[in-house]
Order: structure tokens, then C-alpha cells, then sequence
């Protein structure tokens, strides 16, 4: 597991030019942008980023060697959920500070009860890591993105329909707003991270039952 | 150990069907023209593809559930496959380093430096000797007891095929106990090395023998169509019509010496076996 997490960052450092733009950008987003936009920015793309060794792998018939390396399939699976979360949690972390110095600049008073909604940032965008990983493994990384296109489309018709069969009012939306705001925000982070975790679990399953039935 | 008990892979019109052993301390040879099934056979013993019929195993342990523990005692070296070109050979030393508890660092590097693979470069901009030399480099840097090795010397000159089988040959000698499964068209890359080869055609083994006995016990027997007629044939293993007569492929090439004085006796060699098993003349 450490060796492939060493291989990963090691991957990631390759491209550490697009990296360093990235960062910069985030810096002059979050000057010019009001709010934590920065710290949502910077936990997509690191996410964005840790998904994106999966295609390294894959690249140039990687995988056959790297399957004859000393960890199991399992194993490498359960490396790339861990790996996601550490790169979305450190890029947040720097999001955090990066947000918290931005505003003391700009002589806004740091309020920590913001921070579980900040905090409920991290398992709302993994959650595009457990979706993303076992698309990438099951179509590789051209595939994938057509299979993502898809179902979001499927998403957005469901969505078009329903509303459509509720009727034009936006009542029902607009009940689940009202209960939303009603909620605390630790109730929010909870519920988020619970969702997040469980669909997770399923995504790994899912990831692992298609590493162990892939020919390389 | 490695043993392949009536393996069988498919795909499509392609047939694998094969058995063999490879007992500690040996140095088994595939080969076969390209398309044989040289390669599906190293992938099914590492566990890569899954057989349609048949069991593969590694020291007693089925291929398809080999543990990391398992593995950190096989080094492999593969024809189309080793780590991403995107990284230097100083990431590749830190990769190890965690990977494989018995990595020996030292013996790497002294390598890699001998071979002048640039530690900073990256892999890409190797040349496809460089990339081969190290792939090998790779697989024998962690005291592996067995060593599996997929054409390892395919598509390279002179110079770069001496260096590796070089590589081999120490590693043997620095490791007693060491077997290896190498795979290669170029057979005279295997007689030096080899103690028994499997020749491997259209999916299935249809030769084995130890390297010794093959390059001293086979012969082509070359001969006219009157001395064809005449010849005791019970030790002929294969026949080809040729241009001046007859050839034919022998295990007794003795026993022809000393009955047939007069025949032209050429001995014996691995790509003789090929051509005449596998009606490649």
C-alpha cells in the first residue's frame, strides 16, 4: 500500500507544473472571489487529480506490470479510495488556510461555525471519486467520461420528468429547501459524510469485484 | 515451483492448451514463433488472465489467489508492460524501496550506473534497450527466488541482448537456489542459459528437453532420396523434402553416426527443433 501510494504521488509530482498553476489560480480565485470557493475548488481538484492515476496506470499497458507487484488486487483498489481521500483532505486543508488568511487580510472576522459546512465539502466531492473510480477501472479513462456524460444525462432527464409529473410548482423543491435550512449544520456534515461513506463502500465493492474480474 | 496442469485459454480461434513444471533451482526456456501463446502462458502463470480450464500455481499456491507476500518473491520482466514512462528511475527506486522489504538498493544503482540508465531521465525518453535493461534491472533488485521473464530481449541489438542475458547469468550465480521462466523467439539466447526448453506452437507444447541433451543427443540428418528409403526411421523425429533430398530431425544422432557414415549429420539446435516440429522449412 505505501509503495503505491508512493508511486501515485510520485505520478502526480510529474505534472507538478499544472499543479503549481492550479494553486495559483486558487490563490487568485480565492482573492477575488468572496466565500469558500477556494477550498471547494481546491478538494475537486486534488480529487480530480488522485482519479487521474488510475489513467497513469492504465497508460501504455501499465497494468499488466503492476499487477505482478506485491499487493493484490483488493489492495490496490483500497489504495485509490484512501488515496482520494488524502489528496481531497490535504487540498482542503490548504483551501482552509488559504480561505482563513484571505479573509484575515481582508479584515473578515473567522467564524468556526462555518466550518462544518466547510467541512461537509470533502465526502460531497468525494463522492465524485466513488463514482469516477469504477468507471475508470471497468472502462478506462477515454470510456469513462462518456459513461459519466450518460448518466448524468440520465440524472438530468429523471429530474426534468419528475418535476414534470409533479406539476410546474416548484412546492416539493422548495419543502425540501426549507427543511434543509432547517437543519443544523454538524446534522448536515453528518448526514453528508454517512451518504458519502456508504455510497463509497458500495463504489469499493463495486471497484473490487471488477479489478478481480479484469484480464490484463 | 511453478506448475501448469492442463491450462487452457481461449481466445477466439486461438487455443492454449498446455501443461509444465518448472521444479526450484531451474531455468526453463519457451519458445515458439510469434503468436504461439508464449505470452498468454506467462500471463496465466502470474495470474493476469483467468484460464478457461486447468490450474497454475506458484509454490504450491493457485496463481489467481497469489498474495502481496507471495509476490515479493517473484521478479517479472515484461515485453510490453513495466511502470508508467512518466517516471525517473529515482521515483522508481523510492517505489521499490517500499514495495519490497528486500530491495537492494546498492545493487541497483551499481546497475542501473553500469548500464547508463540516466537516474533523472524519464522513462519515455529511454531508448527500447535502456527500457528492456531495466524492466530486467527491476526484477531481479529484490532477491526474487523466481524470476519470470517475457521475451526479455525482443527487438534488441547484439550488445543490448548480451548485456541482459549477462544480467541473468550473474543473478544465477549470485542466487543458487533461483529459477527462471524465460520466453524468446531468439533461441540462442536460451541455449546458453536454459536448462530445458518447451517448445510451444499453436498453443500447445509439443517438445521438451533438457538444453544439454538437446544440443548434444539432436541432429538434422541431411541425406538423397535412395539413403531416405533406405534409413532405419525409428529415431527420426520429424521429416522435411528439401531441394538435394531429405532432412530429418533426430535424437539419436549416435546411433546415425555410427550406422550412416556417409549422411551429412548437422547438429542439433533450438531453432533446428523449431523449424522442423514445426513445419516452419
Amino acid at each position: 500500500m505505501r509503495g503505491l501510494m508512493e508511486k501515485d504521488l510520485r505520478l502526480i509530482f510529474t505534472r507538478k507544473q499544472t499543479v503549481l498553476v492550479f494553486i495559483v489560480m486558487a490563490l487568485i480565485m480565492g482573492m477575488s472571489m468572496d466565500g469558500s470557493f477556494v477550498i471547494g475548488y481546491l478538494t475537486m481538484l486534488a480529487t480530480i487529480v488522485a482519479i487521474g492515476t488510475v489513467s497513469y496506470d492504465e497508460y501504455d499497458n501499465g497494468f499488466a506490470f503492476l499487477m505482478t507487484l506485491p499487493f493484490d488486487r483488493k489492495t490496490y483498489v483500497r489504495e485509490k479510495y484512501l488515496f482520494c481521500l488524502i489528496m481531497a483532505t490535504a487540498m482542503w486543508c490548504i483551501g482552509a488556510v488559504l480561505y482563513f488568511v484571505i479573509n484575515t487580510f481582508r479584515g473578515i472576522p473567522s467564524d468556526l461555525s462555518e466550518l462544518p459546512l466547510l467541512v461537509s465539502i470533502i465526502p460531497t466531492i468525494y463522492l465524485s471519486a466513488a463514482i469516477m473510480i469504477p468507471l475508470q477501472l471497468k472502462y478506462g479513462s477515454e470510456k469513462s467520461r462518456i459513461v459519466l456524460f450518460i448518466i448524468f444525462g440520465i440524472f438530468a432527464i429523471l429530474i426534468i420528468a419528475a418535476k414534470n409529473v409533479v406539476g410546474d410548482s416548484d412546492i416539493p423543491f422548495i419543502k425540501l429547501e426549507e427543511f434543509l435550512d432547517g437543519l443544523s449544520p454538524a446534522i448536515i456534515l453528518l448526514t453528508l459524510a454517512g451518504i458519502s461513506a456508504l455510497i463509497s463502500f458500495i463504489s469499493y465493492l463495486c471497484s473490487v469485484r471488477i479489478m478481480e474480474n479484469k484480464e490484463f | 515451483m511453478v506448475r501448469v496442469e492442463k491450462l487452457v485459454k481461449n481466445y477466439g480461434d486461438f487455443r492454449l492448451d498446455a501443461s509444465l513444471e518448472i521444479p526450484d533451482g531451474t531455468v526453463s526456456g519457451i519458445v515458439g514463433k510469434n503468436g504461439a501463446g508464449k505470452s498468454t502462458m506467462i500471463k496465466a502463470i502470474l495470474g493476469l488472465i483467468k484460464p478457461d480450464g486447468g490450474h497454475v500455481s506458484i509454490n504450491g499456491r493457485e496463481s489467481s489467489k497469489l498474495t502481496g507476500k507471495d509476490k515479493e518473491s517473484i521478479g517479472v520482466a515484461l515485453s510490453d508492460s513495466g511502470f508508467s514512462s512518466y517516471l525517473r528511475i529515482e521515483d522508481i527506486i523510492c517505489i521499490l524501496r517500499k514495495m519490497y522489504p528486500t530491495f537492494d538498493e546498492a545493487f541497483f544503482r551499481k546497475n542501473c550506473e553500469v548500464q547508463r540508465l540516466a537516474f533523472d531521465k524519464r522513462i519515455k525518453e529511454f531508448s527500447t534497450g535502456m527500457r528492456a535493461k531495466l524492466r530486467v534491472l527491476v526484477a531481479i533488485s529484490h532477491k526474487s527466488q523466481l524470476l519470470i521473464m517475457d521475451e526479455p530481449t525482443s527487438g534488441l541489438d547484439i550488445q543490448a541482448r548480451n548485456d541482459i542475458l549477462d544480467l541473468l547469468r550473474q543473478y544465477l550465480l549470485a542466487n543458487d537456489n533461483c529459477s527462471i521462466l524465460i520466453t524468446s523467439h531468439i533461441s540462442s539466447d536460451l541455449e546458453g542459459l536454459c536448462d530445458d526448453i518447451y517448445l510451444l506452437h499453436d498453443g500447445k507444447i509439443i517438445f521438451h528437453e533438457d538444453t544439454d541433451t538437446l544440443l548434444d543427443s539432436y541432429a538434422i540428418l541431411k541425406m538423397n532420396e535412395d539413403t531416405y528409403g533406405k534409413l532405419d526411421k525409428s529415431h527420426v523425429l520429424a521429416t522435411k523434402k528439401e531441394q538435394f533430398g531429405y532432412a530429418c530431425f533426430t535424437d539419436e544422432k549416435r546411433f546415425y553416426a555410427h550406422k550412416y557414415p556417409d549422411i551429412v549429420i548437422e547438429n542439433g539446435s533450438i531453432d533446428d527443433m523449431i523449424l522442423m516440429l514445426t513445419g516452419g522449412r
